[in-house]
C-alpha cells in the first residue's frame, strides 16, 4: 500500500510514453502527453500527503492543526498552467499542419522531406 | 522505421528500466508517513508572518512569487505563440459566417439555451470573481478565478451567437488585459527594489487574518494573476473559435459596385 | 557604490517587464520601436551581467526574493525563499547570452512585421528565461525558467508558419516536453529525499549517502538537461528544429540554448550532488563517453548534409559533445575550458547562422548544391563563412582553439582527443566545402550529401546587406580575441565555484595522465584536406569507382535513415538512452 502512489506515477508515465510512440494521430499524442503530466501530479501530491492531516487552509481550523504540505500543491498548480499552455500551443500547430499538409499522422510527417 | 521495431525498442528500454525504477520506488518514503520540513515550516511560520490562511496561495504569491511570475510569462508566451500561429495564417480580418460542412444540418439555438446561458454566464462570471477575490482566505485564487471567468465568457458564445459574442469580447482588450496583469506583477517585484528592499518584498500593510484584505502585496499579485489568466485563456479560446469561421467570399472583378 | 546584490533581480525583471510592456503597447507604438527597445534592453543586460561577473568573482552576489532569508524559517534545515546567486561563471554566461540576443536583434531588424511586436516579446521572454536559468539556486525555479525557455523556443520555431517549420516545431515540442516532465519527476523524487528545494541544503542532505533516490533524481534531471543539450541519443530534435526556425532564432538556439543545457547540468552537479559519490563517479567516468559519441556522430552526420542550416545544426551537436566532456572533467581548468568553449562556439555558430540567413534572404535557398557559384557577388559573406569554418576546425587562433586544448588536457583521454580532432575536422571541412561551392563556384561531384533532406524556402529579402553582415562580423571578431584575455578570469571563477561547492579535492585537482595533444595545425589541415577532396572529386564512372562510391555512401545512408524525422522514433531513442543511464547507475 505504501508504494502504490509511486507505482501509479511510474505506470502513468510509461503508458503515456507508449501512447506517444505508437500514436497515429497528433491529437491523440497530445492526450498522451497529458497522461505523462498526470504522472508528475500524482508523484508530487503523494509526496506531500500525510495521514490525518487536513488541507493547508487555516480558515476554519486554527493555524497549528496538522496540515499537508502546501509547497507541492503550489508546484502542481504552476504545472497545471504550464501543461495547459503547452497543450494550447501544440493544438494550434496541429490545426495548422492539418490545413497545410492534410495529415496529422505522427508516423507520416517529416520536416524537410517529401511526405511519404 | 517500422512500427514493430519501434515497439521492440520501447520494450527493451522498459525492461532495462524496471530494476532501476523498482529500486527508486522502494526507496521512496512510505506514503503518508513522511513530513517534509519545508511544508511544515511554511504551515508554522506563514500564518503569523503574513496574516493569510490559504498557505498554497501564500506559497504561490509570496514565498515563491518568482515561480509564479515565470509561469505568467509562460502563459504570455503560449498565448502570443497561439495568436501568431492561428492569426498569422488566417489574417487579421474577422468574418461573420461560420464554416458550413456539406450535409450537416444547422440547428437554431433554442430560447431555453439562450436564457439558461445568460443566467449561467452571469452567475459563473461572478463566481469566478468571488473565487479570485477570496483566494487568500479560502481555496482558490487568481488562477482558478481567472479560468472560471474565461469559461463564463465562453458560455456567452453558446447563448448569444458568434457575432454578438465578438462584439462583447474583443481581442485587443484581452491582450491589453493580459499584458497589464503581467506588467503589474513585474512592478510588484520592481518597486521594493527602488526602496532598497528585496524584490517582491511585501511592503504593503498586512491586513487582518481571515479578512478579504490580507497579505499585503499578495492581494495585488492575486488580482494581477487573475487578470492575466482570464485575458490569456479567453484570447486562446477566441483564436481557436476564429478557426471555425469561413473566409469572406471574394467578389469577382466587375461584379458589385 | 550601489550594492550589486540588491540589483540582481533586475537581470530577469527588466526583460520580463519590457516584454509585458511591448505586448500591451504594441498597437500604439511607432513602427521600428520594438526592434530598438529589444536591442537596447539586451545590450543593457549584457553590460549589467558583465559587471555582475566582475563583482561576483571572489564573493558571489546573493539575493533572496521577497525577503525570505535563510534565517526567517527559524530552523537551519529549511530555507523558505528562492535565491539568485550571481557567481562569476553564471553571470559571465548570462552576459554572453545577452550579447548574442543583441546581435540577433540587430540582424533581424526589419525582418518581422511592423504592426505587432510578437517576435520581440517572445525573444525577450526567452532571454529572461536564460538569465534566470543561469542565476537561480532553487531547483523548481530552475525548472520554471527551463520551461519558459522551452515554450518561447517552441513558439519561435513555428513562427514562419511553413509546413516544415510546423512539423519541425512538433518534433521539438514533443521531445522537449517529455524531457521537462521527467525533470519534474526528478524534482519530486529529490524533494521526497531531501525535504527542500534549495541547492545548498540539498547538497548537505545528500552528503555521502544519497542512495537510490539521489541516483534516480539525477538520472531524470540529467535526461532532461541532456535532451536540451542535444547529446546522443537525445539529440534528434535539434536538426529538425534549427533547420526550420527563422535564422535570427537559430542563432540563439545554437549559440545559447543548447549550451545552456550543458551549463545547467554543470550547475546541478556542483550545486546539488557534489558530495554524492555515485553521481560524481558517473559524471567523471561515464559522461565523457556520451560526449565522445556525440562529437563523432555529429561530425559524421554534418559531413553528409547539403542544407546549410541542417549542417550547422549537426555541427552544433558535435561541438556540444566536447562541451559535455568539459563539464565532466570537474576540475577548475576543465570547467574554465568548458566556459570558454561555450563562449567561442556560441559566437562562431551565431555568425555562421547569420550567413545562412543572408543566403536565404538573397537567394531563397541555403542548399549548397542548389547555390553553386551564385554567391560570388556576396564575397564578404563568403569570407566570413570561411573564417568561421576555419575557427570551428580549430585553427590555432581565438577562443575556441584554446578552449578545446584546455579541455583535452584537463581530461587526458586519448579517445576524447581523437574524437575532438575528427569531429572538428569533419564539421570544419563540411563548412569549407559548402563555402567553396557557394562563394567560389567550385563544383565537385556530390557525395553522401546528395541524398540529404533539403527544401527551398525564403526569408524577408529587403534588408540591407551591411545591416545583416555587421553583427556577424562583430561576433567573429569577438571569437578571434586571444584567449588569455579571458582564461585567467574564468579559471579563477571556476576554482572559486568548485571550492565553494565542497567538491572533493581528489576529484577537483585530479592530475590527468599524459595526454595526447595533437599539433596545432592537424585539425584545420585535416579539414582543408577533406574539403579539397570533396570539391576535386570526380563523378565515379568506372566499375570500381562506382562500387567505392556506393560503399562510402552506405554508413551515411544509415545515419540519414536514423534521423528519420518521425517524432515517434525520437521518443523511442530517448527512452533507450534513459534506460542506458539508469542501467549504468543500477549496476554500479
Amino acid at each position: 500500500m505504501s508504494v502504490l502512489p509511486w507505482c501509479v506515477a511510474a505506470w502513468l508515465f510509461a503508458v503515456g510514453i507508449y501512447g506517444v510512440v505508437t500514436s497515429r494521430h497528433y491529437v491523440h499524442l497530445v492526450g498522451c502527453l497529458s497522461v505523462c503530466q498526470s504522472a508528475t501530479y500524482v508523484l508530487l501530491l503523494a509526496v506531500g500527503f500525510h495521514w490525518n492531516a487536513g488541507p493547508p487552509i487555516f480558515y476554519d481550523h486554527p493555524p497549528g492543526t496538522p496540515a499537508v504540505d502546501p509547497v507541492v500543491q503550489a508546484l502542481v498548480l504552476t504545472d497545471i498552467v504550464i501543461g495547459a499552455t503547452v497543450t494550447a500551443l501544440l493544438l494550434a500547430i496541429v490545426v495548422q499542419v492539418q490545413k497545410l499538409s492534410g495529415s496529422v499522422d505522427p508516423q507520416r510527417l517529416r520536416p524537410l522531406r517529401p511526405n511519404a | 522505421m517500422r512500427a514493430r521495431w519501434r515497439a521492440a525498442g520501447l520494450a527493451v528500454s522498459t525492461v532495462a528500466l524496471l530494476p532501476a525504477a523498482w529500486s527508486v520506488i522502494v526507496a521512496m518514503p512510505s506514503f503518508g508517513e513522511h513530513v517534509s520540513p519545508y511544508g511544515a515550516a511554511v504551515n508554522a511560520v506563514v500564518p503569523a508572518a503574513r496574516h493569510v490562511s490559504n498557505m498554497v496561495a501564500a506559497v504561490n504569491f509570496d514565498l515563491r512569487g518568482l515561480d509564479t511570475l515565470g509561469e505568467e510569462s509562460m502563459l504570455l508566451c503560449a498565448v502570443t505563440g497561439t495568436v501568431v500561429l492561428l492569426r498569422g495564417a488566417r489574417g487579421e480580418e474577422t468574418s461573420g459566417s461560420a464554416i458550413r460542412l456539406p450535409g450537416r444540418a444547422i440547428a437554431q439555438r433554442s430560447d431555453a439555451t439562450i436564457l439558461i446561458c445568460r443566467f449561467a454566464a452571469t452567475l459563473l462570471f461572478f463566481f469566478g470573481v468571488y473565487v479570485a477575490l477570496h483566494g487568500l482566505v479560502t481555496p482558490g485564487g487568481g488562477f482558478q478565478g481567472g479560468v472560471v471567468i474565461a469559461s463564463a465568457l465562453l458560455l456567452l458564445y453558446l447563448g448569444e451567437g458568434y457575432a454578438h459574442w465578438r462584439s462583447i469580447v474583443r481581442g485587443r482588450v484581452l491582450s491589453v488585459l493580459e499584458g497589464a496583469g503581467a506588467l503589474l506583477f513585474v512592478l510588484v517585484g520592481l518597486i521594493p527594489l527602488a526602496f532598497g528592499k528585496a524584490a517582491f518584498q511585501n511592503i504593503l500593510p498586512l491586513g487582518t487574518f481571515r479578512d478579504l484584505y490580507a497579505g499585503g502585496t499578495m492581494v495585488v499579485v492575486n488580482a494581477a494573476v487573475a487578470c492575466a489568466v482570464a485575458g490569456g485563456f479567453t484570447l486562446i479560446l477566441l483564436e481557436f473559435m476564429e478557426e471555425t469561421r469561413a473566409p469572406e467570399t471574394e467578389t469577382e472583378p466587375g461584379e458589385g459596385g | 557604490m550601489t550594492d550589486p546584490a540588491s540589483l540582481l533581480p533586475l537581470a530577469v525583471l527588466l526583460p520580463l517587464g519590457a516584454a509585458a510592456a511591448l505586448l500591451m503597447l504594441s498597437h500604439w507604438l511607432p513602427p521600428r520601436s520594438a526592434d530598438l527597445a529589444a536591442t537596447i534592453v539586451s545590450l543593457l543586460l549584457a553590460l549589467f551581467c558583465g559587471w555582475l561577473a566582475w563583482r561576483g568573482l571572489n564573493q558571489p552576489l546573493i539575493h533572496w526574493f521577497a525577503g525570505w532569508t535563510p534565517a526567517s524559517a527559524g530552523r537551519p534545515d529549511v530555507r523558505l525563499g528562492i535565491s539568485f546567486v550571481a557567481d562569476a561563471p553564471s553571470a559571465a554566461v548570462s552576459a554572453l547570452y545577452a550579447l548574442l540576443f543583441a546581435a540577433s536583434f540587430v540582424f533581424s531588424w526589419g525582418y518581422f512585421d511592423k504592426v505587432h511586436a510578437h517576435f520581440q516579446v517572445l525573444m525577450l521572454l526567452f532571454l529572461a528565461a536564460m538569465i534566470g536559468f543561469c542565476m537561480t539556486r532553487d531547483l523548481f525555479n530552475l525548472f520554471v525558467w527551463f520551461e519558459l525557455m522551452s515554450i518561447a523556443a517552441f513558439a519561435l520555431t513555428a513562427y514562419p508558419l511553413r509546413e516544415s517549420s510546423l512539423e519541425g516545431a512538433l518534433n521539438f515540442i514533443v521531445t522537449n516536453t517529455i524531457a521537462s516532465f521527467s525533470m519534474l519527476m526528478g524534482i519530486g523524487i529529490l524533494y521526497a529525499r531531501t525535504g527542500t528545494l534549495d541547492f545548498a541544503l540539498m547538497a548537505q542532505a545528500l552528503a555521502g549517502h544519497g542512495g537510490a533516490l539521489a541516483a534516480g533524481g539525477f538520472c531524470l534531471l540529467a535526461f532532461a538537461l541532456l535532451t536540451k543539450a542535444a547529446i546522443v541519443p537525445f539529440h534528434f530534435w535539434l536538426s529538425d528544429a534549427h533547420a526550420v526556425a527563422p535564422s535570427p532564432v537559430s542563432v540563439i538556439f545554437s549559440g545559447a540554448m543548447v549550451s545552456a543545457g550543458c551549463f545547467g547540468l554543470f550547475k546541478i552537479v556542483i550545486g546539488i550532488f557534489p558530495l554524492d559519490r555515485a553521481v560524481i563517479a558517473f559524471v567523471h567516468d561515464g559522461l565523457p563517453w556520451f560526449g565522445i559519441v556525440t562529437a563523432i556522430l555529429g561530425g559524421l552526420t554534418a559531413w553528409a548534409q547539403r542544407h546549410l542550416k541542417r549542417l550547422l545544426a549537426f555541427s552544433t551537436i558535435a561541438h556540444l559533445g566536447i562541451v559535455l566532456v568539459g563539464v565532466a572533467t570537474l576540475t577548475p581548468e576543465g570547467e574554465a575550458g568548458m566556459l570558454l568553449y561555450i563562449g567561442g562556439h556560441g559566437l562562431i555558430k551565431g555568425a555562421l547562422f547569420m550567413i545562412a540567413g543572408i543566403l536565404l534572404a538573397r537567394f531563397n535557398s541555403c542548399d549548397e548544391i542548389a547555390l553553386y557559384g551564385r554567391g560570388r557577388a556576396l564575397w564578404p559573406a563568403g569570407l566570413a563563412m570561411g573564417v568561421g569554418a576555419l575557427l570551428l576546425a580549430n585553427a590555432p587562433v581565438g577562443l575556441l582553439y584554446r578552449a578545446g586544448d584546455v579541455i583535452d588536457n584537463a581530461l587526458g583521454w586519448r579517445a576524447e582527443s581523437i574524437a575532438a580532432v575528427l569531429s572538428s575536422a569533419l564539421t570544419g571541412g563540411a563548412l569549407l566545402r559548402a563555402a567553396a561551392r557557394i562563394f567560389l563556384g567550385c563544383s565537385g561531384a556530390p557525395g553522401p550529401e546528395r541524398s540529404a533532406p533539403t527544401e527551398r524556402e525564403r526569408e524577408k529579402s529587403d534588408r540591407p546587406l551591411w545591416l545583416m553582415l555587421l553583427p556577424c562580423c562583430l561576433l567573429l571578431v569577438l571569437a578571434l580575441l586571444p584567449a588569455n584575455l579571458l582564461e585567467p578570469f574564468l579559471r579563477r571563477a571556476a576554482r572559486n565555484l568548485l571550492t565553494a561547492s565542497n567538491m572533493h579535492p581528489a576529484v577537483m585537482n585530479g592530475a590527468p595522465p599524459d595526454a595526447l595533444t595533437p599539433s596545432a595545425f592537424l585539425t584545420p589541415g585535416l579539414a582543408v584536406a577533406l574539403a579539397l577532396l570533396s570539391i576535386l572529386r570526380l563523378r565515379p564512372v568506372g566499375r570500381f569507382a562506382r562500387f567505392a562510391a556506393r560503399l562510402e555512401t552506405l554508413p551515411f545512408r544509415v545515419l540519414h535513415i536514423l534521423h528519420s524525422g518521425l517524432v515517434t522514433d525520437y521518443v523511442m531513442w530517448m527512452a533507450l538512452g534513459l534506460s542506458a543511464i539508469a542501467m549504468v547507475f543500477y549496476l554500479r
